[in-house]
């Protein structure tokens, strides 16, 4: 008699690919269940567990909030007071303390390629100031973060063990206070998710960022020579948010934003 | 655009002489927070992507040089002017204003004037 639990083998069978589904169909169909779900302006909870276990909740159609549980949620001082009281900056950072884990989550539930439960109707917990985000938004943005670390891939991953320069005097860095506050945390072998966690950030932003500690030489990647950037030398250092919205020649496009003409209005 | 809602804000933006792109973007991750457009020709996600780019390597060099925190860039084409400017950079996260501009139709020292003064009220 096998000795998982219970949840632990319904895990193992809902992230097997069912028969007659191929594992590249993946973005079609989580993209055509959310794209149903938005057409038909529901309210709810759509589960994920596989790859990545979590939850997209939905409002009227729209993504109120997703939490997986690789990613940080919002910080705990995320929503102090109503946003229309705040003044204009503000109430988009208030705002975008719920959104940013929001996408954060489904990037890592859509590139897990986390199997979908059915839809359960119920209430959506009270979000603050969040702004609701559409489908196709959120599918586009999806796509652009996936392409963005498509790039960053060569050099790393938001799991890939860093080690912080040995050589640099911490007297001469001229760092941003975010740069600073994810130095002070390098230890040998920390990730940039461990990181994210650290600081309840998002996963996606600081792996981006620490690809800039990188590129700066005061990190480097566990195992390779202080002040490398990656074992794929110097032009896949380079990362550009223009290509990661433009196709370049050969390349595969995601199909999370299949009807966003790249370019286009996002 | 993923916060709808925003868009509203950037009105003040669309009164200057010569408009044709306004958005927010947010500088450590990319995402285009708010927008506004006058033509359809221009392409938002590249626009946003690039101002993005142009300050982080403006960030790159600010770290080898002894000069303080980026307050804006001026790019100038023949036909349109690129203002980004740094609506906030502490504490996190940094937002940009990008300002695209008909090169034909604005009065350059009128429009920073004017996109300085509601980045400042934006701020406030």
């Amino acid at each position: 008699m096998s000795q998982n639990p219970r949840f632990t083998r319904a895990r193992q069978l809902t992230s097997t690919v069912l028969p007659g589904r191929r594992p590249d169909d993946y973005p079609d169909q989580v993209t055509g269940r959310l794209r149903k779900l938005a057409a038909a302006r529901g309210t709810g909870t759509l589960p994920f567990s596989g790859g990545s276990d979590g939850v997209v909740y939905f409002r009227d159609g729209k993504v109120a909030y997703a939490e997986s549980n690789r990613t940080p949620g919002p910080a705990p001082r995320a929503y102090p007071e109503p946003a229309q009281d705040l003044p204009p900056l503000s109430r988009i950072t208030a705002i975008l303390a719920i959104t940013e884990p929001t996408v954060d989550a489904a990037l890592e539930l859509l590139s897990a390629q986390s199997r979908y439960a059915r839809f359960r109707p119920s209430k959506v917990p009270a979000t603050g100031p969040a702004s609701d985000i559409s489908v196709e938004a959120l599918l586009a943005e999806v796509a652009r973060r996936q392409r963005v670390l498509k790039q960053l891939s060569a050099v790393l991953t938001a799991d890939t063990a860093l080690a912080r320069n040995p050589q640099i005097h911490p007297e001469s860095i001229r760092v941003s206070a975010l740069q600073w506050s994810l130095l002070i945390r390098v230890r040998h072998g920390t990730t940039p998710r461990d990181l994210a966690w650290n600081l309840s950030r998002g996963v996606f932003g600081t792996t981006v960022e620490v690809h800039r500690l990188l590129v700066r030489r005061l990190l480097s990647v566990a195992g390779d020579p202080p002040g490398a950037v990656g074992r794929a030398g110097a032009s896949a250092a380079a990362m550009s948010f223009v290509r990661a919205v433009s196709v370049e020649k050969g390349e595969a496009v995601p199909n999370f934003n299949a009807e966003v003409a790249p370019g286009g209005a996002g | 655009m993923i916060l709808d809602e925003a868009e509203a804000l950037l009105d003040p933006v669309s009164d200057i002489d010569g408009f044709m792109l306004a958005c927010l973007v947010d500088a450590s991750t990319g995402m285009v927070l708010a927008s506004r457009k006058d033509q359809d020709d221009i392409s938002l996600p590249t626009a946003a992507a690039g101002a993005a780019d142009i300050a982080n390597v403006l960030s790159l060099l600010a770290g080898q040089l002894p000069v303080d925190g980026l307050e804006d860039v001026m790019v100038t084409f023949r036909r349109q002017l690129y203002m980004i400017r740094l609506v906030r950079e502490d504490p996190e996260p940094p937002i940009l204003l990008l300002v695209i501009l008909d090169r034909s139709r604005v009065n350059l020292a009128m429009a920073r004037r004017e996109i300085r003064n509601f980045c400042a009220s934006f701020a406030a």
